[in-house]
Parts: structure tokens; C-alpha cells; sequence
């Protein structure tokens, strides 16, 4: 049992296929949720995924160096950017509409 | 032997678990609970980055994620009354979209990731942990240095946050659309529908 769980230990693809899914499931909920706030979660989901593939690249490719954790801290930045202008905007929203819907946001089209 | 044993039921668990979790973030229908959940995913996350010898990342992860993220994300919800509120199921077109979506991306990056011969480093390198080398990279100005995203992403932070205060703030501010309706006398009633609400 311990050899083979020591013999099968994740390789890069294995590691880039869990970053991939976890991409995809952050896909899926972004294009199905209906509350704002639902969207900004599925779209943090796919950042944390995509930084995540930047460090198994790093640690794989090129693990003498760091510049994939690099990447990986402003992508973790910019997230943070975001998700406040986000929580600003849907709030603005919510005192204007009482609803943060974005089925319902179709004001231009009035 | 048992620490490769070891690293490989550790990566198979937290993979299993931050999958179940993530889709519990993307379907559950109370989003406060999606919003626990989505800090357990990015929990886990730090612990994979431990796993791939990333401490120094793993401590950024769960700091500005888990620590402050998610705590924004809950603000979010409460300030907007989301957590009253049953998400409505998505209509059957909309998650049949989404589904058929993540799946061609999942199948095609999968192919992708499989068909190319990833060349492993051959040169023996060690996995560098090093929080100084990371610090060094960051503010060097060299070819192989940070220092203009690392400017550039700390004037960003700060134009969010000031962006943020301004359009999130309660008094109106004349000629800027989505700020008005603030607790100032004579304001209208901004939780009235618009039909409903008289004009101030």
C-alpha cells in the first residue's frame, strides 16, 4: 500500500487538471448564478484556481526560482481590487434598486 | 517513502474536499453558506500550496483571502439582504449553458494537459521557499525583477479602495449616478420599487 501511494505521488498533470476543475466549477457558477454577489464568489473561485496553476508551474518548471509565487501574490492582489470595487458597486446598487438581480439590471435598455 | 506516501493522500484528500466545496459554492442556494464555503476552498487552497513548498504564499493565501475576502464578500451579503433571500434556481436553458461551458473547457484543457510533454526541471534544483528571494524579486529593477507591477498593483489598491468608498458612500453626491438616495432630508425612499416611489 505505502509503496504504491509513494510510487503515484502527483505529477504536473495531475496538478494542473485539480486547478482546470476548479476553474470550471467557478465557470459554471458564473454563467448560472443570478445574485451579484453569487457571481463575485464563482469569479474568485477561478482566480484562486488560476493563481494556483501559476505556482505548479513554478514548482515543476522551474523550482529554483519564484517567480511564479510572484505572479501568484498579484494575482491574489487584484483579487482584492476587485472584490472591493464589487462590494461598493453592489451596494451603490442595492440602495438604488432594492434588488442586485442582474436579470433586472437593464437600465440603458429603458 | 512515507513522506511521498503521505504527500499523495494529503493531495488526493484536499483535492476531493476543495472540489465538494467549490461546488458547494457554486450551487448552494443560501449564499452565506456558499460564502463559507468559498473560504473553505481557499483554506484548502493554502494548504496545497504548502503541499508544492510554497509556505510563505500559503500564510499570503490565508491572510488576504480567507482573512479578508471572504470577510467582504459577507459584508456584501448582508449589506444587500441576500442572505433573506432563496437564490432562484437557475432557468433550465441558463444551466444547461453553464454546465455545457465548463464542461468543453474542463475537456479541452484536459487535452491540452495530457497531450503536451511537459518537460520536468532536469536540473535537480531545489523547491526555493525562500520569503527574502521573493522580497528580492519583488522590488528588483533588474531584467529579471518586479519592481514596476509591484508599483503599479499598489496604486491600483489604493485607487479600489478610495473608488470603493466613494461609490458605496450614503451622501449624495450631485452629477454621480448610483450615489444618491442618502439619509439627507428630502431624499426619496430609495427601498421603494421606482414606480412606487414620488419624486423628491
Amino acid at each position: 500500500m505505502i509503496p504504491f501511494l509513494a510510487s503515484h505521488t502527483p505529477g504536473i498533470t495531475e496538478w494542473l487538471i485539480l486547478t482546470a476543475v476548479l476553474f470550471a466549477v467557478g465557470l459554471c457558477g458564473l454563467l448560472t448564478r443570478r445574485n451579484a454577489v453569487g457571481i463575485l464568489m464563482a469569479a474568485e473561485l477561478m482566480l484562486n484556481a488560476s493563481a494556483m496553476s501559476f505556482v505548479v508551474f513554478n514548482r515543476f518548471r522551474s523550482p529554483g526560482e519564484v517567480d511564479g509565487q510572484v505572479m501568484a501574490i498579484f494575482v491574489i492582489a487584484v483579487a482584492a481590487a476587485e472584490v472591493v470595487v464589487g462590494m461598493a458597486i453592489f451596494v451603490a446598487m442595492f440602495r438604488y434598486r432594492a434588488t442586485i438581480d442582474v436579470t433586472q439590471m437593464n437600465y440603458l435598455r429603458k | 517513502m512515507i513522506v511521498q506516501a503521505t504527500h499523495t493522500v494529503l493531495f488526493y484528500l484536499i483535492a476531493a474536499l476543495a472540489l465538494v466545496m467549490a461546488l458547494s459554492v457554486v450551487f448552494s442556494r443560501k449564499l452565506l453558506r456558499a460564502a463559507i464555503a468559498l473560504m473553505g476552498v481557499l483554506a484548502l487552497t493554502a494548504g496545497l500550496y504548502i503541499l508544492l513548498g510554497a509556505e510563505f504564499l500559503a500564510g499570503v493565501q490565508v491572510l488576504v483571502y480567507v482573512g479578508g475576502i471572504v470577510v467582504l464578500i459577507v459584508f456584501a451579503i448582508m449589506l444587500t439582504r441576500s442572505s433573506d433571500l432563496l437564490e432562484d434556481q437557475p432557468t433550465l436553458p441558463r444551466a444547461l449553458l453553464g454546465a455545457f461551458v465548463g464542461l468543453v473547457f474542463l475537456v479541452m484543457s484536459s487535452a491540452v494537459f495530457f497531450s503536451s510533454p511537459f518537460q520536468a526541471d532536469t536540473s535537480g534544483a531545489q523547491v526555493t521557499d525562500d520569503t527574502v528571494a521573493i522580497g528580492r524579486s519583488l522590488l528588483d529593477y533588474g531584467p529579471k525583477g518586479y519592481v514596476l507591477p509591484f508599483e503599479i498593483i499598489s496604486l491600483l489598491l489604493l485607487a479600489a479602495a478610495i473608488g470603493g468608498i466613494v461609490i458605496a458612500r450614503k451622501i449624495p453626491a450631485p452629477s454621480q449616478p448610483f450615489t444618491s438616495g442618502g439619509d439627507l432630508p428630502g431624499e426619496a425612499d430609495f427601498t421603494q420599487p421606482r414606480s412606487q416611489r414620488e419624486e423628491a
